[in-house]
């Protein structure tokens, strides 16, 4: 069984003391610098040290079995993720919402319904549909069109600085994680009411599949760690 | 068409082809934006998406309608029926990710009537290739809305139902929260000027968010615009909808008959809750008349008041036809009268069409015989 673990700065810090507060020691074999190790308490448990947005997408490709890294990017990265994998952990740190905001001049929008007015309205006026700038194409759209029955918007996607693509001109609406807001709001966006997609924090997640007995009780056994 | 093909193309191509309609020829390879800007974002998951190498963004074309429509459009034609047939991409958690459809786009007739019952009845010749015992739903986007008008319900909250029409869930969410009032959300400067009912400060209040923020005032939504919606808002939030509407719509929407028996139904509807609907039910029965005219018998033919599409450019008729111990139409399709318009004609051009997926129907047809 391999275990991804974030390989930098401040979240693998944590990843490792949120281990160590559950009972269990992350090695790195080697020095620092070395991207591979063990958890000393479970046998049979490899350490794979590897960037945050990796883990999601090792774990979806199934080069890893378990992996450390935001809510999320899990539900982002992998589709259909409550079918294929399970949270066996939530380890209290990396906490960030995932939000839609709005420009605060758009006094007259403060829900999901409000967004909705606006978004079925918008061709008709603008000639083109909504824009959302987002990283998070698919939390976007299953929470506008699944959750909400939003259909006609279009994502332009944001690789970065989200929270300036409305004054860039470059979409209308932002759909991006924050912490504390100090950023949307020195950008002048609000939050809406019911705009909160998910409130995410670093979790333990198990790729679901077909695992011989021996990997099961290792998943078990790291899951009881946590709970 | 592939040697792939079900083994009912053959015939569907030769059904179609001799119901008055000429071929459109579509190239598998669309631009995407047509796709994600009148399908929505729901298809983007949905599409094989690749780029071409100045950089537009390209798809392995996820269905006929848009391109036949969008084909039209540029050859500047009046009136037509385009049929098609051929594979469509769509990425599917389960079945394949390439299949066949068939199907037939009636653009450009004026009656709507008959270019309705004309469609229905070539939906229905083609999935009869496979099955006799098909049933037909068939729901009125259109009836709904002008129930909506003789409610007296305001303009905002009719759209607002209209775009939820046909997915029960966010129609009930709809009117639930339509049930309840709002109350005041305002403070300050904002406040004070929509209780004024002031639309020229409040302009004016949001020029100045706006330019703060460094937002264009030109680009995106106008600070009258905002303005306007933000009165309406807030004239709106003490009033919700009556008990009487809501019962009115809840008996609306429950209505199911067979399609002989709809007009009679929706007129005792119209008289039992004082409604005027006159001329949405005079389309209908002249709707009626023309599918009696087409050979299919209204009895046989089941009329469902919430079955509906929610998609936007859909604005009459929509139907389905399927059959029984399938859990999958075969056939669907409807009026889309504003869907060519947002594709870019210069004037409105009227449309009804459907589409059948060939390899239900190939499997619907070795299931009966």
């Amino acid at each position: 069984m391999k275990l991804g673990i974030p390989s930098k700065g401040r979240l693998k810090e944590q990843a490792t003391e949120a281990f160590a507060k559950a009972g269990l020691t992350v090695a790195q074999a080697g020095d620092e610098r070395s991207y591979f190790g063990r958890v000393n308490e479970i046998p049979g448990l490899e350490v794979a040290f590897l960037s945050a947005s990796e883990i999601a997408r090792e774990l979806a490709a199934g080069a890893i079995d378990l992996g450390v890294t935001g809510e999320d990017l899990l539900r982002e990265t992998i589709a259909d993720f409550d079918a294929r994998a399970a949270i066996l952990g939530r380890l209290g740190f990396g906490r960030a919402d995932v939000v839609v905001a709005v420009p605060e001049s758009w006094i007259d929008v403060a829900t999901m319904a409000d967004l909705d007015d606006v978004a079925a309205d918008f061709r008709h006026r603008h000639g083109r549909r909504l824009r959302i700038a987002t990283k998070y194409w698919r939390l976007t759209q299953q929470f506008f069109s699944q959750q909400h029955g939003i259909q006609v918007y279009r994502i332009v996607e944001s690789l970065g600085a989200t929270e300036g693509a409305p004054a860039a001109g470059q979409a209308d609406v932002i759909v991006d994680i924050t912490t504390t807001g100090s950023t949307l709001k020195s950008n002048r966006l609000k939050i809406l009411n019911d705009g909160v997609i998910l409130r995410s924090e670093a979790c333990l997640a198990l790729a679901l599949k077909d695992r011989p007995a021996v990997d099961i009780a290792i998943a078990e056994s790291l899951a009881a760690a946590f709970t | 068409m592939t040697a792939r093909a079900p083994r009912i193309a053959a015939e569907v191509a030769a059904q179609l082809a001799a119901r008055h309609a000429v071929r459109a020829e579509v190239a598998v390879l669309q631009p995407a934006d047509p796709f994600l800007d009148m399908a929505g974002e729901d298809m983007r998951r949905r599409m094989f998406l690749t780029e071409s190498e100045t950089g537009q963004t390209l798809c392995l074309r996820p269905e006929f309608t848009i391109p036949v429509c969008r084909d039209h459009i540029v050859a500047g034609a009046r009136k037509a029926r385009r049929w098609y047939l051929g594979e469509v991409f769509r990425q599917r958690r389960d079945g394949a990710a390439e299949f066949h459809q068939a199907g037939l786009e009636d653009l450009g007739d004026p009656d709507e009537a008959a270019a309705d019952a004309r469609v229905l009845a070539d939906a229905h010749a083609v999935a009869s290739l496979a099955r006799r015992d098909l049933t037909v739903t068939l729901g009125d986007q259109g009836v709904f809305e002008a129930v909506l008008i003789a409610l007296g319900l305001p303009e905002g909250w009719r759209r607002r139902l209209a775009r939820a029409f046909g997915d029960s869930g966010q129609l009930d969410l709809a009117l639930a929260d339509l049930g309840r009032p709002k109350g005041a959300a305002h403070d300050g400067e904002v406040a004070a000027l929509i209780a004024a009912g002031d639309a020229t400060g409040l302009a004016a209040h949001i020029v100045g968010e706006m330019a703060a923020a460094g937002l264009s005032a030109t680009a995106g939504r106008a600070p009258e615009e905002i303005a306007r919606r933000a009165l309406e808002k807030a004239a709106l939030a003490t009033v919700r909808l009556e008990k009487k509407a809501l019962a009115a719509l809840t008996e609306f929407l429950a209505i199911r008959s067979g399609l002989d028996k709809a007009p009679a139904a929706l007129s005792a509807f119209a008289i039992r809750s004082g409604l005027a609907l006159d001329a949405a039910l005079a389309r209908f029965g002249a709707r009626v008349a023309a599918i009696a005219a087409e050979g299919l018998d209204p009895a046989a033919l089941a009329y469902d008041a919430a079955f509906g599409r929610p998609l936007d450019y859909y604005t009459g008729l929509v139907f389905e036809i399927s059959a029984p111990g399938l859990d999958k139409p075969l056939a669907g399709g409807g009026r889309y009268d504003r869907l060519l318009t947002l594709l870019g004609a210069p004037s409105p051009i009227a449309g009804v069409g459907f589409s059948v997926w060939l390899d239900r129907l190939d499997k619907a047809a070795g299931g009966a015989s």
